[in-house]
């Protein structure tokens, strides 16, 4: 029965929540970035006067990543792993932990992805017409609403359990 | 209101005085001259003037400017005088710039020069490329020590090719020695694409040979321009690579030596563009043999000026009208300078409809209170500030770069101010280099303490904005005489949602607040059918119209992202500063505590600059602009004396 205990440790279960948090929504944005990136190597063959310009486009979905680790930050704080001294959680809280870091986990991941993929298409859009470029950033950026929206969630999930 | 009142204007004169008046409204630079070209099909025009114009002198003067343009990018290439990275335009007085448009004959031949100059350069790349090809070819030959000219004796052949790697050349060799016992075959090298084969063998015996080696890929190889061995060729072309080297060397100093010609080849450039845009807009004007005719459009305020300047000195008639209602004006922008950078985010949506509202005013405090609020943190408010002002007083900006380092100044000031208020200085930094022993207590509160406290404040900046959006919105009806439309679409909208306001904030007001929610929704089911057909219709469509409740709620909520962008920048600026004292606080740690909170702020301030830019447009764009803007205005473009290079101190003389 030992390794039952272990699992559902409470200091565990919020590791590896924080795990979650930074592993997925970087996994997300290191795609995205990827994206935009290939286009813009594109781009810049062509035209390298518009390397500023792709790389403004190139860092938007940058953010996840940052708020993954923002999130995995707090939890590691809240729990005392980092900044100690560690706090010992229960299992019931070490499951609330984990789900707080779920939805910037999930949500990051997959809107790092398309936000990667709405950027991409700006790198075409600035080829075409740079003068259009607040458009595509903004195109971009609505699809970033919903990592926002997700972090405020794990945020306000992780500050407001009781540990 | 912040978009100028414009007029039309008609100016009719002498072909004379046309030189001279067009050189005097470029210098003015406030009219915008229209094309007239529709004008030349109309009947009753077309038998009394002709499109004026010279197309041809204007793409003479094009493929003028860009020789020297590209002659100034190749010296550019060779300039090693320090460039900033925001190159702002030379200023020179009009005596030196006519001592070089007078005796332009001597930049032109430096022009001249650095084309043939060019023309050399490419020569020798292109050669050198062939040269290098060769190499390349030559190379997997290179252990061949016949001449290559020798491809038979008296009764063989000598062959040289190639088969796919992928051949097993061995089995090759024995299957063609089992076929053709009489023949030689060796494989020369291999790389990863192909192997490389000489094959000799009695020439009665051709076809049998190639029928062996063409099953497995053989392709024939030949060098026809050269002659010798492999290796005697290689060493030639590499002895003329060297020689085009130096060659090229030469004529790179050659162009080096000439780079203290490029201010007067800049200068010679810009008069050309000057030149070419005169030209240019005479194709929008039209003409009769002693009489030409413009039309266009310019600020309201400068009108008379124009006119009374341009009558004085000519004769000539301009006519001065205000434009019809449903006339399309083209669209400016004025607003004053606190104003004027704000209107960067308005130009990058899209420049308000001429008939619209600017709403550069209304964005501005919005957008300055966003930003800042979306980085909160003094330091950082400090070094944007600090920054951006060091650029705006070194370098002389103009248009959009301009207004966004400005706009950006004003951001810094914003988050220094956004900062005090919630006690972010860099972080956490005092807290952690006196660990813990002194903080700097926030102004108001500190929003990693009470995040729901900022979430709520979040909520109703948002709501104010949507208010004055919605307002906006009113104000236009009421303008064009809509008052039933105010009053329906934003006037019960208003009830209704501050009816919700109120019952959220409950007590005595939540009563009030539930009556007025169902008295609004009342309303709002009997009016927003209004343009529907029939009674059914009409009562569906205002039930449906209560849907958008639902976008009012996710207006507000979207404000939301000015807590969590706000949250971010002050919990990675701690992490920064706890990563940096992991070390402790002994020499050692002192320095990696130095060097981690530099290049972590740093990286902070750029990641979170960008966010809180992106974010504070965002917000305005999609949630203020789509209450009530109306985009796609035409800009206002006036005939002016664009250069790229210089500022003439003394307008006078171009």
């Amino acid at each position: 029965m030992d390794w039952v205990t272990m699992i559902f440790n409470g200091n565990a279960l919020a590791a590896i929540g924080a795990a979650l948090a930074v592993g997925l929504a970087g996994a997300g944005s290191a795609k995205g970035v990827g994206i935009v990136g290939e286009a813009a190597q594109g781009l810049v063959t062509e035209d390298p006067d518009k390397f500023g310009q792709a790389l403004l486009l190139q860092a938007l979905p940058g953010t996840q990543g940052i708020y993954g680790l923002l999130t995995a930050f707090v939890i590691l704080n809240q729990v005392g792993i980092v900044g100690g001294p560690m706090k010992d959680l229960t299992t019931i809280q070490g499951f609330l932990v984990l789900a707080s870091s779920l939805p910037i986990a999930i949500v990051g991941y997959f809107s790092g992805i398309a936000q990667g993929r709405a950027a991409a298409a700006g790198i075409g859009l600035i080829a075409m017409r740079p003068e259009e470029m607040g458009k595509g950033i903004t195109f971009a950026a609505m699809v970033e609403t919903y990592a926002v929206l997700a972090l405020l969630a794990s945020i306000l999930m992780i500050f407001g359990i009781n540990l | 209101m912040a978009i100028v009142r414009m007029n039309k204007i008609s100016l009719l004169g002498l072909e004379a005085d046309k030189e001279q008046i067009m050189e005097a409204l470029m210098k003015m630079g406030v009219v915008e001259i229209v094309n007239m070209e529709h004008r030349v099909s109309e009947d009753e025009w077309s038998q009394l003037v002709s499109k004026d114009g010279n197309e041809a002198a204007v793409s003479h003067l094009e493929s003028d400017v860009a020789k020297v343009k590209s002659a100034i990018e190749s010296l550019s290439r060779y300039d090693t005088r320090k460039k900033g990275l925001f190159a702002s335009k030379r200023t020179i007085d009009s005596h030196q710039y006519n001592e070089i448009i007078c005796n332009q004959d001597r930049v032109w031949e430096v022009v001249e020069q650095i084309s043939r100059y060019d023309e050399q350069l490419s020569m020798l790349r292109a050669e050198e490329n062939r040269l290098s090809n060769l190499i390349a070819t030559l190379e997997p030959w290179k252990s061949l020590t016949v001449p290559v000219e020798v491809n038979s004796t008296q009764n063989t052949i000598i062959s040289l090719g190639v088969v796919p790697a992928i051949v097993d050349t061995e089995k090759l060799k024995q299957d063609l020695y089992e076929q053709i016992a009489e023949s030689y075959l060796d494989v020369v090298s291999t790389d990863k694409d192909q192997s490389y084969l000489l094959v000799i063998y009695y020439n009665k015996y051709e076809e049998d040979v190639m029928k062996v080696l063409k099953t497995n890929g053989f392709v024939k190889v030949s060098f026809k321009d050269i002659q010798g061995t492999i290796v005697d060729n290689i060493r030639a072309a590499a002895d003329k690579i060297k020689d085009i080297e130096t060659e090229r060397e030469e004529v790179e100093k050659n162009i080096a030596a000439l780079v203290n010609e490029k201010d007067k080849l800049e200068v010679l450039h810009d008069h050309l563009l000057v030149q070419k845009d005169r030209q240019k807009v005479l194709s929008n004007m039209v003409k009769t043999d002693k009489v030409f005719m413009l039309e266009g459009w310019l600020p309201k305020d400068k009108s008379e000026q124009v006119k009374k300047r341009i009558t004085q000195q000519w004769d000539c008639v301009v006519d001065i009208q205000e434009p019809d209602k449903e006339e399309e004006v083209p669209v400016l922008l004025e607003n004053n300078s606190f104003v004027q950078p704000f209107e960067a985010i308005t130009e990058l949506y899209s420049l308000p409809h001429s008939k619209g509202i600017d709403a550069t005013l209304f964005m501005a405090p919005f957008y300055f209170v966003f930003f800042g609020l979306m980085i909160s943190d003094a330091g950082y408010g400090l070094l944007i500030a600090l920054a951006t002002g060091i650029i705006l007083s070194k370098f002389k900006l103009e248009g959009m770069a301009y207004k966004l380092i400005k706009l950006l100044f004003f951001g810094g000031i914003s988050t220094f101010l956004w900062g005090v208020m919630f006690g972010g200085w860099f972080g956490d930094i005092v807290d952690v280099i006196t660990s813990g022993k002194y903080t700097i207590p926030p102004l108001w509160f500190n929003p990693l303490n009470d995040p729901m406290k900022l979430l709520t404040w979040s909520f109703i900046f948002g709501g104010v904005q949507l208010y004055v959006g919605m307002a906006l919105q009113a104000y236009k009806f009421i303008r064009d005489g809509r008052y039933l439309d105010a009053l329906f679409d934003i006037g019960f909208w208003y009830v209704l949602l501050t009816g919700f306001v109120f019952m959220i904030l409950g007590g005595a007001l939540g009563t009030v607040g539930k009556n007025m929610v169902i008295i609004g929704a009342i309303l709002l089911v009997l009016t927003q059918g209004r343009n529907q057909q029939g009674i059914i219709k009409k009562f569906l469509m205002g039930l449906l119209s209560l849907y958008n409740i639902t976008g009012f709620l996710s207006d507000v909520l979207s404000y939301s992202r000015l807590l969590a962008l706000g949250l971010a920048t002050g919990v990675i600026a701690s992490v920064v500063n706890t990563m940096g004292s992991l070390f402790g606080f002994h020499i050692v740690g002192i320095i990696i505590f130095i060097i981690v909170a530099i290049v972590g702020h740093v990286f902070n301030i750029l990641i979170n600059a960008l966010g809180a830019y992106v974010h504070a447009s965002r917000l305005q764009y999609v949630e203020f602009f789509g209450k009530f803007y109306e985009g796609g205005g035409r800009a206002f473009q006036p005939f002016k004396i664009n250069t790229k290079y210089i500022n003439l101190e003394d307008r006078e003389a171009i």
